[in-house]
């Protein structure tokens, strides 16, 4: 039984590895932090694998561990380089000459995880609720903040 | 619902995002390191049952040693010969988002050699645990003061690992490590190799194992199998010398002996390789 759970995780982890280091490249904007981040990921997992229940989640548990392990290192890295400090909930839209992606990287943490997951992982609400371990509703709101923040934006652009 | 069109060209940017070949090696090396962690925490589990039947198990808050215990602990053999290994403190216990998995040796022999290693040894890991609570203590004041919430700390833990295994044992001499790991953020790990000659009460060297030239011996062996791990690219784990790569082996150079007494070099993770490649270990022949 256990056995079949790591062959599983590890045949997982190995076929989709590559979308694992885009999100984290999205998160970290470094290869180096981002090929750490995968690494350390994927380690915990296995190390973790008893805490998988539900085989068939299997993806939006990975996608926890490995979001964690992204913020960790951005809060990691945020000690040691000066870090543009966010505020929470600062109404504060990204500079409009901006393209999209960028802007993506400049919302606020838990936003940005949901739109990435949303629109660049393709999980879907629920699967992003199981990998943020945020309820459907919150995620909801995230999402919809997110859209509205990225939206206003754009108008903003359209308005030059 | 230009937004979505947008998100098209982003999602395509995104998935364009170039792959570096490394990507491969770091995540098997993530799983073999993952499956090693797990492996470890099950043997835990196992030593631990093993040991509660041997009256062993302790659960103690602190590493404090009580003199009646270690006369009772005495009493269990667990090598023979001149001298016998013997899990002094081990317990597994949850405190403030650390969980403990701790089993602490000590040798069991005359001679001052005895002392000075469990003294060595009793230091090191008082040093690991404080370097532990501090590291996790700093991690969740980064965590609260760079926004995280309550929510995204969840049940986050760090593991906090304390273990030794023996690689050979005969009536006189043993060869052990002791390994002192943190796993969290990244996971970090020290060891410490120890080879004893209980019959001469002093430390084995790589001399008395490989003879006058023996580090001729093992530069040749080690420079050997760097050579042959270049693959086809002209690719490889390990440094160059002008790097800061491997250039020869010296007296504090650590090893461990096999069961059948061939000296194995090991390096720290980092010092003569890329993370990827973990502690890189050498085989040096016997003559």
């Amino acid at each position: 039984m256990a056995h079949t759970i790591e062959s599983a995780l590890t045949a997982y982890l190995t076929a989709e590895q590559d979308r694992f280091y885009r999100l984290a490249f999205s998160y970290l904007k470094n290869q180096e932090d981002a090929l750490d981040a995968v690494q350390t990921a994927v380690c915990r997992s296995l190390e973790k694998q008893d805490s998988l229940r539900n085989p068939d989640a299997l993806r939006p548990w990975f996608y926890h561990i490995l979001v964690n392990a992204c913020m960790d290192l951005l809060r990691q890295r945020s000690k040691t380089v000066p870090f543009p400090e966010t505020e929470p909930g600062q109404e504060d839209p990204p500079p409009p000459d901006e393209h999209l992606a960028r802007q993506v990287e400049a919302l606020p943490a838990e936003v940005g995880t949901v739109i990435r997951l949303r629109f660049y992982e393709e999980l879907t609400l629920k699967e992003i609720s199981a990998a943020t371990g945020a309820n459907l509703s919150t995620v909801k709101s995230r999402l919809y903040a997110g859209l509205k923040k990225l939206r206003i934006a754009m108008e903003g652009a359209e308005d030059e | 619902m230009k937004q979505f069109n947008e998100f098209s060209k982003a999602k395509q940017a995104y998935d364009e995002t170039p792959i570096p070949r490394e990507l491969s090696d770091r995540v098997q090396a993530g799983i073999r390191q993952g499956q090693r962690a797990h492996r470890a925490r099950k043997t835990q589990a196992r030593r631990r049952w093993l040991s509660a039947a041997a009256c062993f198990t302790l659960l103690l808050a602190g590493l404090n040693l009580s003199p009646a215990f270690a006369k009772a602990a005495a009493d269990v053999p667990v090598l023979g010969g001149l001298f016998r290994i013997m899990t002094v403190i081990s317990y597994d216990a949850s405190d403030g988002g650390i969980n403990y998995v701790v089993s602490v040796p000590r040798l069991e022999a005359e001679g001052g050699m005895t002392e000075t290693v469990n003294a060595v040894i009793r230091e090191k890991v008082d040093q690991h645990m404080e370097k532990a609570r501090q590291d996790w203590a700093d991690y969740q004041d980064a965590f609260f003061a760079t926004g995280g919430t309550e929510e995204e700390w969840g049940n986050r833990e760090m593991d906090v690992i304390i273990d030794y295994s023996v690689t050979r044992q005969t009536d006189t001499q043993v060869s052990f490590v002791v390994t002192l790991a943190e796993g969290w953020v990244a996971s970090y790990e020290e060891r410490y190799y120890y080879n004893l000659d209980l019959s001469e009460d002093r430390a084995i060297t790589l001399r008395d194992v490989l003879g006058e030239d023996w580090v001729r011996r093992c530069n040749d062996a080690i420079s050997a199998e760097i050579a042959a791990s270049v693959d086809a690219e002209g690719f490889t784990f390990f440094f160059t010398p002008e790097d800061g790569g491997f250039i020869t082996v010296d007296g504090t150079t650590s090893f461990y002996l096999r069961e059948d007494g061939t000296p194995v070099v090991v390096f720290p993770k980092y010092a003569i390789a890329a993370g990827a490649a973990g502690w890189p270990e050498f085989e040096i022949p016997l003559a």
